[in-house]
């Protein structure tokens, strides 16, 4: 269950209660897409600003997240192609951090020795996501972040289902692989 | 299913592709269980780190400026259009240069080339206005004396007065 709020076309009228609603998750997917927290702030925004322009053509084929879903990920592709042209930034001061994302983790009273191998895994999950092809990462994130199902996948991501099986497949392989060197 | 699950086959357990044979096995063996359950794990941790991590950095819709509606935008050049434009500005201004430039090497040239000609051509002719005969024949008109005012009888006479004064 994707937790997604079912809403009407009718619901959108009111899209202040939409953007407060949503905003966590695009900007949550920007942010582990991009790894940068200004430009996923940025993608948030654009993202909303053209959700409002055409909520007019929205008829609630499908649910609004998964509407926004599929804005945002075209925008994170968009804004990953131009940071192609853009390397200087890469440098910026709002880059995620991988030490600081890694301190996020439960603390439940773990020892001190197996924090410290969740923290390694988890940076090695981080930076295997990163280095994973586009598509790869976007159904990764898309299935184990936003907890979306396959069918909303593909209709965020305009790939068919089977096709979206098969990046996750492989997309996990390698992160696991990447998760392996470390057990 | 007596094997262990292979690595294709734990992540397609992961991505919740199960098979019933795949099932039975996890139910009975420990390892695979436990294997599972640990890459499971440390995927649950990984969304739980990326959801905790941007709830603090999201700063929400109100500190974007999304508050008080969809924000207005004023014109912002993007490198897309940077480079939209730079093309244009070089489709326009190339057929322009080279339209410009013949014009200037056609004006400079026959300029300087053709005042000279138009010099030297209008001194001649005036050299050869002013000269009543042919330059050899300049010599012999030395000893014509040419009056329009007179005619011929009066140049008979002078002629005449002339032929008495040698005479005498």
């Amino acid at each position: 269950m994707i937790g997604a709020v079912e809403c009407s076309a009718s619901q959108i009228e009111d899209f202040d209660a939409v953007v407060e609603l949503h905003w966590p998750r695009v900007f949550r997917f920007a942010l582990a897409s991009l790894r940068d927290r200004d430009a996923a702030g940025s993608v948030a925004q654009d993202c909303f600003f053209k959700a409002y322009r055409s909520r007019e053509r929205f008829r609630g084929d499908c649910s609004i997240q998964t509407w926004l879903m599929q804005i945002a990920v075209n925008l994170v592709r968009d804004h990953g192609r131009n940071r192609r042209l853009q390397f200087w930034k890469r440098a910026q001061s709002s880059a995620v951090d991988l030490d600081a994302v890694s301190q996020w983790i439960p603390d439940g009273g773990a020892s001190p020795e197996s924090r410290a191998l969740a923290k390694e895994q988890l940076a090695a999950v981080w930076s295997a996501t990163a280095s994973l092809p586009e598509r790869q990462r976007t159904v990764f994130l898309l299935r184990f972040v936003e907890d979306m199902g396959l069918p909303d996948i593909a209709a965020a991501t305009g790939i068919k289902e089977g096709t979206v099986k098969t990046h996750l497949f492989r997309a996990l392989q390698s992160v696991r692989e990447r998760m392996g060197r470390l057990s | 299913m007596n094997q262990h699950l292979s690595s294709q086959q734990i992540s397609s357990w992961l991505i919740g592709e199960r098979t019933p044979q795949a099932a039975e096995h996890v139910r009975e063996c420990d390892e695979c269980s436990a294997e599972l359950a640990r890459a499971g794990a440390v995927l649950q941790m990984f969304r739980g780190s990326v959801r905790r991590f941007s709830e603090a950095h999201s700063g929400g819709p109100a500190q974007r400026g999304w508050a008080a509606g969809p924000p207005r935008r004023g014109f912002r050049l993007r490198p897309a259009g940077l480079a939209w434009a730079a093309a244009v500005l070089m489709i326009v201004a190339i057929p322009l240069y080279r339209g410009l430039q013949p014009r200037d090497v056609g004006r400079q040239q026959p300029r300087a080339e053709p005042a000279l000609a138009d010099a030297l051509l209008l001194e001649q002719v005036d050299a050869e206005l002013s000269r009543t005969v042919p330059q050899p024949m300049e010599p012999l008109m030395r000893l014509v004396s040419w009056d329009p005012g007179l005619t011929d009888e009066s140049k008979d006479s002078r002629g005449a007065a002339a032929g008495n004064q040698v005479d005498r």
